[in-house]
């Protein structure tokens, strides 16, 4: 490391105190806080600006650095997430290493929450403590590192195949993990799409086109990431395909194999709605262009057991030893686009715990709206296959439900409901829709239009209120609410419920993220590094996430993400060097005994451990939990050591 | 030849005893020194030692925590006369087992060792010479009273340390004054046992366990002292199946080992399975370490006073 | 400080991802809160040392908080559980020395969380001054020095 601040002659450190207009000013008395740090002990320079962010302010600051030969600076303005980059690349500029400059917070943490002398007195302990970081922080280099010029996409729904075909058309390779048998997503179950009402497959089917013919993009489809290591720019995953038995490119999509299969199982793809045979392709336009022999529910393999698929099949396209393969490969970046699933209708007690037939989701309600779907777009209801002549449509089951479901807005219900509702009374003349919605949140170009062009249908009956309960009388469906506009109870005899469930991470992105070392929020979904300024990014560096794995979102915000997703990624993949920052943990060798407690608490297996511990400093990410948990004291984190932090504590509390 | 010091001050004699363990050495230290104050080994008062002129000793080795005034004073008297004083043993070096005491204020302790109506001095028949000596407020290591040029440290401190100390003061090749004799790397850089499965899901006491021979033993869920103590005992303990208990103290950048176990084992406790769930089972864990302080701060507490003093004196109801 | 009674001095450890954003975001949604705490903002609450709490009280604080992200939510995937554990276990031993474990407060903190920032503080002082200053910070000295060997 290089050698430590302060110099042989002592620190000198500059204290610039902003008065931010009136929002600093107007409360902390910003001169005396100045005056104050002018005081303090390595302080040569103290002095205040109006905007220290400002041109002029900045001038100040880096004419002081350069005059005073400062070793250190102080900036005590707004939060450091707002302007400790603009600081630091002063003090570059002015010959200063950018990490002597430290910020104090005295705006949204002093001068914005208190008033009077205890203001200023606060601000002067908050600058105090972080002169003593300053003093005790060393001049860093920033890490450079090589890296892989492709690109991971996990997850092939529209936000997946969007951010692989920007990456590719970007001019980088692309690997797009897919788990199920075809990429499509869950955009290729819909039926329409609001507010235009376009048709789901007709505008998704040439995207998947034009990802499965871009030469720069490799799909995997029925594949899953076994394994990620390594950091940005060098991230090894091990990604493991699973046997279809069918030989994608001899396949002619004849079907005969699905005809003779005597296995009949729930069609996943139009939500158990319809049955599929063991060998099947989800939908006629499934990319891979392949049929997909289910292991689980064939008859058997080994031995095998029926084997009549293979003998209709002319193109002999069936494999029955097709073997699982790995498929290792280092990418420079990753973007996670895995998506949601619904919040189970067996989880909502009260309406009818998923047993009752006609009681069905939004998704299921789609595949019924569906041309493709179990009923060639006729709504005909699951228990009889009657036309529904009254629907009623739940909005907000399972989210906005803090006590029993889901806390959170599923953000999309309010407008699909309103499409299903459209679409409903398109396909059935004379039948009656009743929506029941708390609020109607349709943020969006063109959405609130959308959503009154529904309620304006005089067949379509909003109703502001929650539903109690949903239960089976006869071949009919109660539904008990109540009105809140009115006051009144309402009780309809539905044929047909649906409910706009919560949209919750799919299926398996809580172990995604833990072999990623991403953080998921308290909901399952992926957390973003900052909720507004770095909304496309996971605190790993290199890895991006698109869609709603990230949280409830519709399919234009998905697709924007996504290309937002891709040109961070791009970002790296063209970089000439990647640089990570260089405040990381680091072991003293000649104090560190090996005793390896350190390794298991890094997050991101950042520790290895022979005869010493070493850290990875480009898989470190300065959370230094394992200094906490160093006994002997080898490690330490860069610029936030023990002896520092006790100093700021001591200078927090000091009196005077 | 030079000239050696010996004393014992509040102690129980072990270090005393662990020159013994030199074996043949000792005969080789004893011919080239000449021996000019030891009470455990020859006839020496401390007249004979105030008499002395100044700097005459050149190595006062001294153990034994301080609890009474005259523990002070003698060891200002030694400190004098010696050209080096070495805090020899726990007791000098940190304070010791008996600086648990310190746990509880003086007056506390009298009342629990001698009952409510004990007042110590002055004894009966007003002030004596034979008076007993005053106890202190708290327990010191030797460098709370006076300065201490080294450590051998230990409970009692280990042969080959104790070597180490007589082979270079003989060659006249002491270090910078300041050295601890010992390893800066902690025990488990010495111990042989195998670390690999980083994690607390129980915590035993020795009694309760017969470890596994090859495993390390705070895997096992003893809480062995090693990862936070200065090496130098070959590992002794924990060789002997025996958690390490930390009596050569902190290394040197360790800070108050109690602290630092802290951090160190609930950073332990079930590693791996983090989640809201398990928080109970986690507290559960560390609600069987018994007697945190006594088995953390075993040696340390008088060097490391931040927790101790914040004992709050409890007034001491006295006799009539 | 205001009036004539007890203020409590507080050191609070901000982790820089959730407990300290939702302070900036008390700041910006401009909820007033007592003045007591001064803020250290550090990566994660996982980086928090034992040691620190302990040198807070023993340099005049009343009183220490610790401010994480929520279960589950953390930047750094577990830091927050580690910082529990260690939390947990200095109170035990704080107690055992007469110092109240309450006077150590860990709170988890989201980002989008201003209100319940400047609710944890104003909880926070609020029992600081029904506790009373810290005892030991009140006491005479005829306290040993910190051990060590003299050079």
């Amino acid at each position: 490391m290089a050698a430590p601040n302060p110099g042989p002659k002592g620190p000198r450190v500059g204290v610039f105190v902003c008065y931010c207009g009136k929002n600093i000013a107007g409360t902390v008395d910003v001169k005396k806080v100045a005056e104050a740090a002018a005081g303090l002990p390595g302080v040569v320079y103290a002095t205040t600006h109006e905007y220290m962010c400002s041109d002029p302010g900045q001038e100040l600051v880096k004419r002081a650095i350069r005059e005073q030969r400062l070793t250190g600076v102080v900036v005590a303005a707004c939060s450091p997430s707002m302007h400790e980059v603009t600081f630091r690349r002063a003090a570059q500029e002015a010959g200063l290493n950018p990490y002597l400059l430290e910020i104090a917070n005295v705006r949204e943490q002093c001068s914005w929450v208190h008033e009077g002398p205890a203001a200023t007195d606060k601000a002067v302990r908050i600058v105090r403590a972080m002169v003593e970081k300053v003093k005790g922080n060393h001049p860093l280099t920033p890490v450079e590192i090589g890296h892989s010029r492709t690109c991971l996409v996990i997850g092939g729904g529209i936000a997946g195949i969007q951010a692989a075909l920007d990456v590719a058309d970007a001019g980088f390779d692309v690997i797009l993990v897919e788990r199920s048998p075809t990429i499509g997503g869950r955009m290729a179950q819909l039926s329409e799409t609001f507010p235009t009402l376009d048709c789901s497959q007709c505008i998704l089917t040439p995207k998947m086109v034009d990802a499965s013919r871009h030469p720069k993009i490799r799909i995997l489809a029925y594949s899953e990431v076994e394994e990620v290591t390594g950091f940005l720019g060098n991230y090894r995953v091990r990604i493991r395909r699973k046997p279809a038995y069918v030989i994608a490119d001899k396949c002619n999509l004849c079907g005969e194999c699905a005809k003779v299969c005597p296995v009949r199982v729930p069609n996943e793809f139009d939500q158990g709605l319809s049955e599929r045979a063991a060998i099947y392709i989800p939908f006629p336009q499934a990319v891979p262009s392949s049929y997909t022999l289910d292991a689980k529910n064939c008859l058997g393999l080994v031995p095998l057991t029926c084997g009549e698929c293979a003998k209709v099949c002319e193109a002999k396209a069936i494999d029955y030893d097709m073997q699982e393969e790995i498929v290792e490969e280092e990418v420079g970046a990753i973007i996670v686009a895995t998506g949601y699933d619904l919040y189970p209708k067996e989880a909502m007690a009260e309406y009818g715990h998923g047993t009752v037939p006609d009681v069905i989701d939004g998704l299921e309600f789609e595949r019924l709206l569906s041309a493709s779907g179990p009923t060639k777009g006729q709504v005909r209801r699951p228990s009889d296959g009657k036309v529904p002549r009254e629907v009623v449509f739940i909005q907000c089951s399972g989210s906005r439900d803090p006590e029993l479901h889901k806390p959170y807005c599923s953000k999309i219900c309010c407008m699909y409901t309103a499409k299903h509702a459209l679409l409903y009374r398109h396909n059935v003349h004379d039948g009656k829709a009743y929506v029941f919605y708390i609020d109607i949140r349709a943020g969006g170009k063109d959405y609130e239009e959308f959503v009154n062009r529904a309620m304006e249908d005089d067949r379509i009956l909003y109703l502001r209120g929650k539903v109690a309960k949903v239960f089976r009388e006869e071949d009919k469906v109660m539904v008990w609410g109540v009105d809140t506009l009115t006051g009144k109870r309402i009780e309809i005899r539905a044929d047909l419920v649906v409910l706009a469930q919560a949209m919750v991470p799919a299926e398996g992105t809580w172990d995604l993220a833990r072999k990623l070392r991403i953080a998921c929020g308290s909901e399952g979904f992926l957390k973003e590094a900052h909720p507004k300024l770095r909304p496309l990014e996971a605190l790993s560096a290199g890895i991006f996430m698109a869609g709603a794995a990230q949280g409830p979102k519709d399919i234009p915000e998905a697709v924007a993400q996504a290309s937002g997703a891709a040109a961070k990624a791009v970002g790296i993949l063209s970089a000439d060097k990647l640089v990570h920052s260089p405040e990381v943990a680091e072991v003293d060798e000649d104090l560190c005994s090996g005793c390896k407690l350190c390794a298991p608490q890094c997050p991101y297996g950042a520790i290895t451990v022979d005869e010493v511990a070493h850290v990875n400093e480009i898989l470190c990410e300065s959370c230094g939990t394992c200094v906490a948990a160093c006994p002997s004291g080898a490690m330490s984190l860069r610029n936030c050591q023990d002896e520092q932090v006790v100093r700021m504590v001591q200078a927090a509390l000091a009196e005077g | 030849m030079p000239k050696v010091a010996v004393y014992w001050t509040g102690g129980c004699g072990g270090c005393d005893v662990s020159f013994l363990e030199l074996g043949p050495k000792l005969l080789d230290v004893l011919s080239q020194v000449e021996v000019v104050f030891w009470p455990a080994l020859v006839d020496t008062k401390r007249q004979d030692l105030e008499a002395l002129p100044g700097k005459a000793i050149d190595l006062a080795l001294i153990n034994g925590t301080l609890r009474t005034q005259e523990n002070v004073e003698m060891v200002e008297v030694l400190r004098s006369k010696s050209r080096y004083v070495v805090a020899f043993g726990a007791c000098a070096h940190l304070g010791g087992v008996p600086g648990l005491a310190n746990l509880k204020s003086r007056e506390e302790l009298l009342v629990e060792v001698f009952g409510g109506g004990f007042r110590p001095t002055p004894p009966p028949g007003g002030p004596s010479e034979h008076a007993l000596p005053e106890l202190l407020p708290q327990t010191l290591p030797l460098a709370g009273a006076i300065p201490v040029d080294y450590v051998v440290p230990g409970c009692p401190p280990p042969p080959a340390l104790i070597a180490d100390l007589f082979e270079r003061a003989l060659a006249g090749d002491l270090p910078p004054a300041g050295h601890v004799f010992g390893k800066d790397k902690a025990v488990c850089e010495e111990c042989p046992r195998k670390k690999e499965d980083r994690k607390l899901d129980k915590i035993v006491r020795p009694h309760e366990l017969q470890p596994d021979g090859e495993r390390c033993l705070l895997d096992q869920g003893m809480i062995c002292m090693g990862p936070v103590t200065r090496g130098g005992c070959e590992a002794a303990c924990p060789k002997a199946a025996m958690p390490c208990t930390g009596c050569l103290g902190p290394t040197p950048k360790a800070g108050d080992p109690v602290l630092a176990m802290i951090s160190a084992l609930a950073s332990l406790v079930r590693a791996g399975e983090e989640g809201e769930a398990a928080f109970s089972a986690e507290d559960k864990v560390l609600d069987s370490l018994a007697d945190p302080l006594g088995t953390l701060a075993k040696y340390s507490l008088p060097s490391f006073p931040r927790l101790a003093r914040s004992c709050v004196p409890t007034p001491v109801r006295r006799g009539p | 400080m205001r009036g004539n009674g007890f203020e409590p001095k507080i050191v609070a450890f901000l982790c820089r991802w959730c407990a300290g954003a939702g302070a900036d975001l008390a700041g910006t949604s401009r909820l007033s809160y007592p003045p007591n705490a001064v803020p250290i903002r550090v990566n994660c609450s996982g980086r928090v040392e034992p040691a620190w709490v302990v040198e807070a009280f023993r340099s005049g604080a009343d009183g220490v908080l610790i401010g994480g992200c929520h279960p589950g939510d953390c930047h750094y995937v577990v830091g927050n559980y580690k910082t529990r554990r260690r939390i947990y276990l200095l109170q035990k031993v704080l107690a055992e020395v007469g110092v109240e474990p309450e006077r150590v407060r860990l709170e988890w903190v989201s980002a989008t969380e201003g209100a319940r920032f400047a609710r944890v503080m104003r909880e926070f002082v609020e029992e600081l001054r029904a506790l009373g200053p810290l005892a030991m910070n009140q006491e005479e000295k005829a306290l040993p020095p910190q051990g060590g060997v003299h050079a």
